[in-house]
């Protein structure tokens, strides 16, 4: 081998090592942004929300045109869906404030308004490559956002904050390969935990529930608070399909989010959870 | 290709990358416009400067997310070089090769990072990865390469093959 050839092979191996050793390192579990980092992702924040907003728009004008075809029947069809929907609602009232007297359930949103503080945010940008779930909204350090908070939409769990700078923070979303959420079927109590499937198709599944446990497609899973930085009874989604797990000890779910991980825009961040039993505390460390 | 003209290419396509380009996302899947940048001049340039500019270009991607820093780094290093290799052998002034060669390259980049998430003991099944993430991005990548091949053949000739 010429000294040239094994010279290059030489630097080759050593830039291999040394980019292994900072993936590493990176993980963002284990890892803080560097101030170097997080200044560089506070001046490209405005350039993000600038870029974002041209896109939503581009967007509207895209679909715009579209949507308005076969406009006239979709009107019509609604407009009877109206009318029957508003004796639904009148119907569903009774039901509800009957279920509210008698068994004191409360919906989500109040238990939400109650139990959480939260704060509104908007997605600027997404993670580029194919395989991670990561978005950055627009609020950071300076809004009281600290690692560990869960952020959510009035339709379920999006994540939770793995990394802040001081205008922007990180969110894992659920369907993150690296991302796992200690969680229970909602009907049966059976535990499991939901993990994601990769990053982009927005998918996740339930591992490691009992095979015996009596789980079926279209129940609804949420968060277990258990040993988690999630909030108990978050709504994760819902069970699409059941498998076997290779082991033959468990089942896996597939888990359709009831949060529309595509394409969020606004997010609630949750930078405080009243305690309560079974309920740990979440944000900072 | 001129490195600070590059570098400044990749912040802009990777801003695009992370903002609008969802909105074209078929099935959660989007193009990786990155790779799309590294494998074509790749392709024209030849095998170093293709691992090179896909190093560079994976390691800003990669500066850009804040984590697994590196991770696109030696996938994209290893679909450029691989793009290289491809344009020392084929000819390459030729729009259905350049698209081919851009399917398989991004494809066996994809694979690579597949590899690098299993280092990371990040688990993801490999048919779901196949099939789901890796052939599909692949592939919608692919079909963008005739819109941005003449362009890009039509600077590096301009300015010629220096970096």
């Amino acid at each position: 081998m010429r000294w040239v050839t094994a010279k290059r092979l030489l630097f080759l191996i050593v830039l291999i090592a040394v980019t292994l050793a900072a993936m590493r390192s990176t993980i963002p579990e284990r890892t803080r942004l560097t101030p170097l980092g997080s200044k560089f992702r506070d001046v490209i924040e405005p350039v993000q929300t600038g870029f974002t907003w041209v896109g939503r728009q581009v967007h509207h004008l895209i679909s715009f045109p579209v949507s308005m075809i076969g406009a006239t029947a979709r009107s019509q069809a609604l407009e009877e869906e109206v009318e029957r929907l508003k004796s639904e609602i009148i119907q569903l009232n009774e039901y509800k404030m009957e279920n509210q007297r008698l068994t004191g359930l409360l919906n989500y949103k109040q238990v939400m308004a109650q139990k959480f503080n939260l704060i509104t945010a908007s997605v600027i940008s997404r993670s580029p490559g194919s395989w991670f779930g990561m978005v950055t909204l627009n609020r950071g350090a300076n809004d009281g956002v600290q690692e560990n908070m869960t952020v959510l939409t009035p339709e379920g769990l999006v994540g939770r904050v793995v990394s802040v700078t001081a205008s922007t923070c990180q969110v894992l979303l659920i369907t993150d390969p690296s991302s796992g959420v200690g969680s229970l079927v909602q009907d049966t109590r059976t535990p499991g935990i939901v993990e994601g499937v990769d990053g982009k198709t927005m998918v996740a599944r339930m591992i490691h529930i009992p095979n015996n446990a009596p789980v079926e497609v279209g129940q609804a899973v949420v968060t277990s608070g258990s040993g988690s930085v999630y909030p108990k009874g978050i709504p994760v989604g819902e069970i699409t399909a059941i498998r076997n797990e290779p082991s033959g000890l468990f089942l896996s779910a597939e888990i359709r989010p009831y949060a529309s991980l595509s394409n969020l825009e606004e997010v609630l961040i949750v930078t405080y959870a009243q305690p309560e039993a079974n309920t740990p505390r979440v944000g900072g460390q | 290709m001129h490195l600070p003209f590059y570098l400044l290419l990749l912040v802009v396509i990777i801003i695009f990358q992370t903002t609008i380009l969802n909105i074209v996302a078929i099935a959660g899947v989007t193009p990786d416009l990155v790779m799309l940048l590294v494998v074509l001049s790749g392709f024209l340039l030849g095998t170093r400067e293709g691992a090179f500019l896909g190093f560079i270009g994976g390691i800003v991607e990669d500066l850009f997310s804040g984590c697994y820093i590196g991770i696109n780094a030696l996938s994209k290093m290893a679909a450029g070089y691989l793009a290289g290799a491809a344009g020392d052998r084929l000819y390459r002034e030729n729009i259905p090769i350049a698209t081919g060669v851009t399917f398989f390259t991004s494809l066996a980049g994809l694979i690579v990072n597949y590899l690098l998430l299993l280092y990371l003991k990040i688990h993801v099944s490999p048919l779901y990865a196949f099939l789901r993430v890796a052939l599909p991005t692949a592939a919608y990548t692919a079909v963008l390469a005739p819109f941005i091949f003449r362009r890009i053949f039509r600077y590096i000739q301009l300015r010629g093959r220096d970096l």
